[in-house]
């Protein structure tokens, strides 16, 4: 096999790696863009031809961006969420994970299906709305943070992991006298940093990166996180970048101007990737492990 | 919500194929009081869990009767007079409803059959890659669009694609041509738009599981194949995508459930007065008469049809194929 490989190796590996840059290209290069953008006086961008480099070098963008207290104000509530959720959200499915894989547990099946089910079939938003809305969690930092607690599909996958530890720790432990809440927390926690990690990631993304409920569950302006901000930008594309640009005092300065409703846009999309561009070449490990981990068969 | 989306790449069940009523007989566990008592730590542990998901996910199922009740804000989901089928047939009167129909099986029929063999031919050519180190760097890149929102998506795509000053008409303007076309507000443009940025987006992350089951293939396998003379190409038909069937296989069954529901973030976003004609789906309908104009008993049977078709298809799907490749969910 490699004997014939190296035979081939001009047409198929050319083939093969020409693809596989073509794509990786098209991943970074727009971000470059963007970051050149970003970078760039507003109004001389307007001009177009900025490709990957900045040509008006400025800082403006961003620092108006910061200047406004909705920015500040979102980027607090999207720390807030996403530490407090990742953090509470990832205790929680581990004990449960925890106690489905227990195979004495009675009723340890119908409890799984249970749990299953609601990835096959949902009541729909308008129905979840109006839980949401009786719960009193609209419009409240809470409807981020309780309604995420759970999600089906990292039950499974920590439980796969749980059950792929060895019984023989767990069995001296429970001879030694510790109770179930001791062995999770002494002995199967610390074992299991890395399905852990893989989904404590997988939490915080989703966490930085929602702005449905954002949107639809929260009025209050002062409780929208930065994704959600992104997307009435995006949304409301001009008006809203105007509004910023108004508040921000830069008309008194008129002359000074040399940002726009695009390029405060940039730097937004800047500040909202930043985190996850940052962390990812050191975490992204995890990130692979826990689609593996959660197709291992049963 | 954006949670639930972390499934989209749907492997959460044990892939049991092949393993035909093989079941082992599992003891039987003891439904008795003693039994139970024994695990009383284990069930304070699911306590949590299971009223999270009675509340967030079970009581939305029994709030569907909305969908045969006018809603009344006094009395809530289960209160209202029983309207019986008048929003159902609403629904079917409206030919608009049609069109919304139409945009979204169009739409999830190109993500799901169009789309599906990209991740796969990607796992395949990073298969060729032998150094891992030189595949993995590769690989990172191609799951990172994986972890960006779809609004950081979309902010992007409105860059590129602006009229004038995106990097698109740049190029075009630089190859002689017009360069002031606004692409995201014409609707002739909005499919392949929606496709590629689809496919560019969950390509790599995609991939990772088919690149699992290819990298399971017993390598004798190969080595047999050659010394039969076959060629490359032969074996990647005859041995890898024979190999990695059942994952295939799997994972479309369960993308098979999102038939009717097309991807709301991405369309939802990517939606403009110009291309509404084609971008408008059931997801953003729902939204848009339940959410944002309170139609909440039309909109949940609007969902509802929705949801139960989506369940039948996947039952009906994992059954057959069960049957005949002996590969099914559970």
């Amino acid at each position: 096999m490699y004997r014939e490989r190296r035979k081939s190796w001009n047409f198929f590996q050319v083939f093969n790696y020409t693809i596989i840059i073509l794509l990786c290209l098209s991943i970074i290069l727009p971000f470059l863009n963007i970051l050149a953008l970003s970078f760039n006086e507003g109004t001389d961008a307007q001009r177009g031809g900025i490709y990957f480099f900045p040509r008006e070098f400025s800082i403006e963008n961003y620092i108006e961006v910061f200047k406004q207290s909705t920015v500040l104000n979102a980027t607090a509530v999207s720390v807030f969420r996403t530490v407090v959720g990742t953090v509470v959200s990832v205790f929680l499915t581990a004990m449960a994970a925890y106690a489905l894989q227990t195979k004495t547990l009675p009723g340890r099946k119908v409890i799984t299906f249970f749990i299953f089910f609601t990835m096959l079939f949902s009541g729909g938003i308008v129905p979840y709305y109006l839980v949401l809305t009786d719960l009193n969690l609209t419009n409240t930092i809470w409807v981020y943070i309780i309604p995420s607690l759970y999600s089906v599909w990292n039950i499974l996958i920590m439980r796969t992991f749980f059950q792929g530890l060895p019984d023989s720790v767990v069995e001296a432990a429970r001879i030694d006298g510790c109770g179930e809440f001791q062995i999770f927390l002494r002995i199967i926690l610390p074992m299991s940093k890395p399905v852990i990690a893989t989904i404590a990631l997988f939490n915080a993304v989703a966490h930085w990166n929602d702005w449905f409920s954002g949107s639809f569950y929260v009025r209050d302006p002062e409780l929208k996180p930065l994704a959600t901000l992104l997307q009435e930008m995006l949304t409301r594309q001009q008006a809203l970048a105007d509004a910023l640009l108004r508040n921000s005092g830069a008309y008194a300065a008129l002359e000074k101007i040399t940002v726009t409703g695009d390029s405060l846009k940039m730097a937004t999309i800047i500040i909202v990737v930043a985190p996850i561009i940052l962390v990812y070449p050191f975490v992204q490990k995890y990130f692979a492990q826990g689609v593996n981990i959660g197709s291992v068969k049963e | 919500m954006e949670i639930a989306t972390e499934k989209d790449l749907g492997s959460g069940t044990e892939i049991n194929n092949n393993k035909k009523k093989k079941r082992k007989k599992v003891k039987p566990v003891g439904m008795t009081w003693k039994n139970i008592k024994k695990h009383r730590a284990q069930y304070l542990m699911l306590l949590p869990c299971i009223i999270f998901f009675i509340i967030f996910s079970y009581l939305p199922m029994a709030g569907l009767v909305l969908a045969f009740k006018e809603f009344r804000f006094d009395t809530g989901m289960f209160g209202g007079a029983w309207v019986g089928l008048q929003y159902f047939e609403r629904f079917f009167q409206d030919p608009q409803s049609w069109n919304f129909v139409k945009n979204t099986l169009i739409i999830s029929g190109m993500k799901l059959i169009l789309a599906m063999p990209f991740p796969i031919i990607l796992a395949l050519l990073f298969n060729e890659i032998k150094s891992n180190k030189i595949r993995g760097f590769f690989q990172s890149i191609s799951y990172l669009p994986h972890f960006l929102s779809w609004v950081v998506v979309v902010g992007i795509i409105q860059s590129i694609l602006a009229p004038n000053t995106g990097l698109l008409n740049e190029l075009i303007k630089n190859m002689g041509g017009d360069g002031s076309t606004f692409f995201l507000m014409d609707e002739k443009y909005f499919h392949s738009i929606m496709f590629w940025s689809y496919v560019w987006k969950d390509i790599g992350w995609s991939s990772i599981i088919y690149f699992a089951a290819i990298a399971g293939i017993n390598p004798a396998l190969y080595e047999a194949a050659a010394i039969d003379g076959a060629s490359r190409l032969r074996q990647i038909w005859h041995i890898t995508l024979t190999g990695i069937r059942p994952t295939i296989l799997i994972l479309f069954i369960l993308s098979l459930g999102n038939i009717l529901s097309a991807g709301f973030d991405q369309i939802y976003l990517l939606k403009t007065p110009g291309n509404a004609e084609v971008a408008e789906i059931i997801d953003t309908y729902v939204i848009r008469t339940g959410l944002q104009s309170g139609q909440f008993g039309y909109a949940t049977a609007v969902g509802m049809m929705q949801g139960v078709i989506g369940l039948v298809v996947v039952l009906v799907v994992n059954r057959f194929a069960n049957k005949k490749f002996n590969t099914s969910l559970w």
